[in-house]
Formats: C-alpha cells, structure tokens, sequence
C-alpha cells in the first residue's frame, strides 16, 4: 500500500510542484497518472522512490515511513520497486543484457540465473534479438523497452513508469502496456504516468488527474 | 600512473642507497681494526710484550704481529699502479706493526679510544690508526639518507595519494550516471564501492610494481653510465636492490595509497 499524506513540494517559490496530494494506492492497483505537462505527474513517482524529498508532508509504503529511511538503507524500498524513467537512464557503455541484469546483480542473483531471466525478460519486449547490442545503437523506441525490461526483470511488488510509451508507435505502446497489466494481474501495483489519452482510456481501471500539483479528479475503484 | 609510479621510484632510490649505506657501515664496523705501528728497531721483546697487552681488553677479538715485508706486499696488491715506486725505494719504508680486530658489537666506544690512547704512549708503539670515526660517520649518514628518502618519499606518497583521490574522483564524475543507476536499482553502497576500491589498489599496485621495475633498470644502468666518474665516491652512492620486505612493503604502500585515496573520493560522492 502507497500512501502520500499532505504532500508539498516546492523546487522554486512562489511555486509548488505539488499542492496537498493526499493518495492511497492500494498492493495491485493499477493506476495512472494524468495531467498536462508540467502538472507534477514526473515529481509524484520521484517522491515515491524517494529521488526526491516533499518539502512537506508523509510518505508511507506499506506501513514504513519512506522519509525516515536513511540514505544508507533506502536500496531496501527502491529493490521493491522497478523504475521506467522518461529519458530510459540506461548505461551506454555496456550492452542491453548487461543493463537488464544490474537490478539482478546488485541483489546477488547467481549468473546462471540472470542469463535465463534477462533471456526471458528481453523475450518479453521482444528485444531478445539485440542482447549484446549498445543501447546507444538502439531507436528510442527499443531504448525504452530496454529500460521496461530493466524494471521488470526482478519481478518488483511496485512499478512506477514515467512515459513508458512516450517514444513508441501505438502499436507497441499497446503491446507494452498490456504487459503491464499482465504483470499487474500476478499482484504488482503498477503506476503509470502518461498522457496518452487512447490509452489510459482503454487500459485505466483507476485514473488520477493532476493539474498544476494537485489533484482535481479520480477515476476507479 | 606515471605519477604514482616516479613518487615510488624516488622512494626506492633514496631507499637503494640508504641500503647500500647501511651495509657499508656495517661491514667496516665489522672490519674495524686498529693498527698499532711499532718503532723499526723493536726487539723481539718489546713485540710480544705488545701483542699480550693489545690482546688483553675483551673487546679485541683478535691480535697478530704484521712484519714489514708482509705490509709492503699487502699496499703492492692494494696499489698496483704505485709498484714502480716502491720498486726504486732502496730500503723498505713500512714499520712492523699490530693489528687487532676489534669485536663487531662494541658497546663501549670510550673504553676503546681510551685503551688507544693509553698504548700511544706506551714506548716502542709510535703511531695508532683506527677507523671508528670513518664507521660513526657513515652510520650517520646512512640515518640521514634514510630520513631524507622517508621525509621526500613521503612528500611524494602524500601527493601521489592526491592524485590517486582526483583520478577516481574523476572517473567516479565520468560514471555519474551509472552510479545514479545502480542507487535507483537497489544497490547498496558497499556494491557501488568495491569496484572504485578496486581500481584504486590495482592503479597504486601497478604504480609502485612499476617503480620497482623502473628502479631495478636505474640500479643496473647507473654504475654503467655514472660510476666510472664518482671515483671513490662509487662505492658510496652505489645502490643496493631493496630486499624483499622492503620491495613488498612498497608494493603494499602502493596499494594502501589507492585504496585511500578511491575510498575518500567515493564517500564524497556517495554523501553528496
């Protein structure tokens, strides 16, 4: 369970990036995130994953405080979740499998082991094809599924995706969030930030709305 | 690496002559004799009366009488280039004399120079030369060399460390994104860590296996080129390998400099 409580967040005054957002998502919700550019969607997941801090209020990921967390232990919230980011963060300097095992390496999975899920994983986004390619000769569109495979690939409780289909044709846009939703029926909360108004409204069973950092509807459950 | 590498090279040096230094005032301390010259007309007598008296203190380790043919074929064999003047000397010009052995382990210096100086003035004995402050003076020196190449060598670790800390600085800043990366995966600092404490062991290992290297080329090539025009000085400013500890102890002063140095440059960044 997710739960913000009177979340404020100010980069520059006069003005809050986000204004009192107080949410509850529930452990295998499938929720997304909407609202026009610049309304906070981008800084609602990286308050989350704690990239970064609210300036004020209470974050609570199944049952913990996440602002209490010191530095030194926050790999123990982030290794429950798997990141999409906007502009992919992938490492340039080494291959498509080798970005896909890191959240499986830095948890100590044997390489027997990484081999057959990243295999598996990259099979998914249909991406197997390219394992030992650089993600610098890939398009964005393959780019981004490297970055949805790296997210997946340790099975996580939570996925938090920001643009996840911003670079793809509709097609595998569609493809990559029925994925999502695949992995959302086996009990993971999947947060999707977007506004890709044909999808949302073909796959959103629990719409958030945010405009200027608040939130000025819900849809769903 | 370079840097690393000269900063342990000069290290080495001033470790090399203080070596040679130190085995060259032991093995004078461990030659020290004193030779007693004796009047030319010493009867046979006075001779033994002298060996007995000379023997006597227990730091002597041995005594033994040198008679004047046997001193001039030794300074021939010493000096063969003055052969031909000794040739045209009519008359032998060496005294006989005593030489005693003094023990290598002497504690008491002053006992010594006092028993010297009381057997100066013993008739039939007309001069006494002995080499302890020649020993004292090389043990000196070879103390100052060791403090110099301590005090420089240091100098130099310490900047070699600096530069260890911004080469992994910098590379740690190259790796920004990929470290970014791993803290969002889950990875724990210590993950993100060894591989920088990695590079820094292995960049001052290399670093210092180089200089030992390159000091091994510099020993061997030195008396080549230099020595010939020290002259007497050659046998001082001769450079003798570091053993093994010591080349070992470099080895690990290497590494521990690059692991300092990464780790100081990976917590910064890791706490920013």
């Amino acid at each position: 369970m997710i739960e913000l409580f009177h979340v404020w967040k100010q980069y520059q005054k006069p003005f809050w990036a986000l204004s009192d957002v107080n949410l509850q998502i529930r452990a295998g919700d499938f929720y997304f995130v909407t609202g026009p550019s610049g309304s906070g969607k981008t800084t609602l997941l990286k308050i989350i994953f704690r990239e970064l801090l609210p300036t004020e209020g209470q974050i609570v990921i199944d049952g913990v405080n996440a602002l209490k967390i010191p530095d030194s232990r926050i790999w123990k919230l982030r290794r429950q979740m798997g990141l999409v980011f906007q502009d992919f963060r992938l490492m340039f300097q080494r291959s498509v499998f080798e970005n896909v095992a890191v959240p499986l390496q830095v948890i100590g999975t044997n390489r027997k082991e990484i081999r057959r899920r990243v295999f598996a994983t990259l099979q998914k986004v249909n991406l197997h094809h390219k394992m030992w390619e650089f993600p610098g000769r890939l398009s964005y569109g393959e780019q981004q599924r490297v970055a949805i495979a790296r997210a997946i690939v340790n099975n996580p409780e939570i996925i938090l995706a920001d643009e996840p289909t911003g670079n793809l044709d509709p097609e595998l846009a569609f493809e990559i969030v029925s994925l999502f939703k695949e992995i959302n029926k086996q009990g993971t909360t999947v947060i999707i930030g977007s506004h890709d108004r044909e999808l949302i409204r073909h796959f959103g069973d629990n719409i958030l709305f945010l405009q200027k950092g608040k939130i000025v509807g819900k849809e769903g459950r | 690496m370079t840097i690393i590498c000269l900063s342990f090279l000069i290290a080495g040096i001033f470790l090399a002559l203080s070596n040679n230094l130190r085995d060259t005032a032991r093995d004078l301390a461990d030659n020290m004799t004193i030779s007693f010259f004796l009047e030319k007309d010493a009867t046979p007598q006075t001779t033994a009366d002298l060996l007995k008296e000379v023997g006597r203190p227990a730091f002597i380790e041995s005594v033994r009488f040198v008679r004047p043919e046997e001193a001039m074929a030794k300074f021939q064999a010493t000096f063969p280039e003055l052969r031909d003047i000794l040739a045209n000397l009519k008359a032998n010009p060496f005294p006989p004399s005593i030489e005693a052995r003094v023990r290598s382990k002497i504690s008491t210096a002053e006992e010594l120079v006092r028993f010297v100086q009381a057997m100066k003035a013993r008739p039939g004995v007309t001069d006494v030369q002995f080499n302890q402050d020649w020993v004292e003076k090389m043990q000196s020196f070879s103390r100052l060399a060791k403090a110099v190449g301590a005090f420089l060598g240091g100098i130099l670790i310490l900047a070699s460390f600096f530069i260890i800390s911004n080469v992994i600085k910098l590379n740690v800043m190259a790796r920004r994104n990929e470290i970014e990366i791993l803290r969002l995966v889950g990875a724990t600092n210590l993950f993100i860590r060894i591989p920088f404490w990695l590079e820094g062991i292995v960049l001052g290992l290399l670093g210092s296996l180089m200089s030992l290297g390159l000091l091994f080329v510099v020993i061997k090539v030195f008396p080549l080129y230099v020595g010939p025009s020290l002259g007497a000085l050659q046998q001082l400013l001769n450079f003798r390998y570091p053993d093994l500890a010591q080349a070992l102890g470099l080895l690990a002063a290497g590494a521990a400099t690059g692991f300092t140095g990464s780790a100081t440059s990976v917590s910064k960044f890791l706490k920013n």
